[in-house]
């Protein structure tokens, strides 16, 4: 069994950004790669492709090469995935890898090369949605960070928080509670409503306790959408100006 | 696919197998005969290029087999009969998505050799129990039996948690 707990790829237990998490991908070495890895993680329903849209516009118009990159949508695995959630003969071990092979398939195909040319990746969700919805289903999380150890440690990552009933309602208001985001499952019961609320609870959870391994930054997620893009815009250019690859572009404030 | 794509995709086919096929056999006491095992993705999937640490914690969930036999054949008796029966290589296979060889025959070569290698390392790793697969098939099947007896007279086998690699 794997023994480490947590990602160390650097000095002092810190782990480097724009580093293999762990032993990587040998025949792909990545090192002085000038592209970046922005990851924006969260639940289900805090807004989270809006803001990559709004990031994206924003990043473009000031001359940067952006690629999106997000979750089932490797050509690879998406139609094998769609398929795995229809039917109900997969256990959690057979989904993470499924989900572990579509990151790996983007990963190769669509990061890596991005980070290449120069480009910012915006992923919508990165690997911690795929260890928190693991973890809370059982798996052992040192077994987790080995199996991922292939991932590129993001330069930033974003976690849109939010409150387990501001969650529910948006939610409810929008599509409704799915099987899979009800945690059902687990087999805790018949109503979806409880089953929803106490998987995302644990879900919730799981995002806080990774928290300070991943060095999130916390963004509150109930707030308006012109808010949190502008805590989002303001943090990125910060970073982003004192890269390798800032460029001189309009005020972060640019009128909308 | 690349080297890791193609090793977590047989890694799940693996954990979905040793779901259905292998553990609930095991618990009703029955014998499980394993056509290839985590060894394969250990030989062939370093061969590839994937870290082989990588490779043995990804297989951790596999359970431990009591008995692994390994039938052993030089690269050219392999190829051999792969031609006598005019079989294509297929793509993979003959690793030619590594770049080694824009010659089929000449691909297989390459990587059947670095698979052969990374085997020989996994005999003494895992225990493995190695057969002469050159020998004729009634010589071999004799050497499996002698091997199978033995270890069905050992006591029962050590509980189901003990894995592969760990």
């Amino acid at each position: 069994m794997p023994e480490q707990q947590e990602f160390e790829n650097g000095a002092n237990g810190h782990i480097l950004a724009g580093r293999y998490y762990g032993y990587g991908l040998p025949y792909l070495p990545i090192e002085h790669y000038p592209g970046k890895i922005i990851a924006i993680e969260g639940t289900d329903g805090v807004g989270r492709s809006t803001q990559i849209q709004l990031l994206r516009e924003w990043l473009e118009v000031q001359g940067y090469g952006v690629v999106e990159t997000g979750w089932t949508r490797s050509a690879l695995m998406q139609p094998t995935i769609e398929l795995a959630k229809s039917s109900n003969t997969l256990n959690k071990l057979t989904f993470v890898l499924l989900y572990a092979t579509d990151f790996a398939d983007r990963l190769e195909k669509e990061i890596i090369p991005a980070l290449k040319a120069g480009f910012v990746v915006l992923a919508d969700r990165y690997i911690f949605s795929a260890l928190a919805r693991a973890a809370v289903r059982g798996v052992d999380k040192a077994w987790l960070r080995s199996l991922y150890g292939f991932a590129i440690s993001p330069h930033l990552v974003f976690y849109l928080k939010t409150d387990v009933d501001t969650l529910i309602r948006r939610v409810l208001s929008a599509r409704g509670m799915d099987f899979w985001e009800s945690g059902m499952d687990l087999k805790g019961g018949d109503d979806i409503y409880d089953s929803f609320r106490a998987y995302q609870n644990k879900l919730l959870r799981e995002y806080n306790s990774m928290a300070d391994e991943f060095s999130f930054r916390v963004l509150d997620a109930r707030r308006p959408v012109d808010a949190i893009q502008e805590d989002l815009r303001r943090q990125v250019q910060t970073f982003l100006s004192s890269s390798d690859i800032g460029v001189e572009g309009p005020d972060v404030e640019a009128s909308r | 696919m690349t080297p890791t794509t193609f090793s977590l995709l047989h890694a799940t086919d693996f954990a979905d197998r040793q779901l259905y096929n292998i553990v609930p056999p095991l618990k009703a006491g029955m014998i499980v005969l394993a056509d290839r095992y985590a060894y394969t993705a250990f030989a062939r999937d370093v061969a590839r290029g994937v870290d082989r640490r990588w490779v043995r914690d990804l297989y951790s969930f596999a359970v431990r087999p009591d008995l692994a036999l390994y039938f052993r054949v030089p690269i050219d008796v392999s190829l051999d009969r792969l031609m006598a029966r005019r079989v294509k290589l297929k793509f993979y296979e003959a690793g030619m998505d590594m770049g080694w060889s824009q010659n089929l025959v000449d691909s297989f070569r390459i990587f059947q050799g670095k698979v052969l290698d990374e085997y020989d390392r996994l005999v003494d790793e895992f225990g493995l129990s190695v057969v002469d697969a050159s020998l004729a098939i009634t010589d071999q099947q004799q050497m499996v039996r002698n091997l199978v007896s033995r270890q069905l007279e050992k006591p029962a086998a050590a509980a189901l948690a003990e894995t592969v690699a760990g």
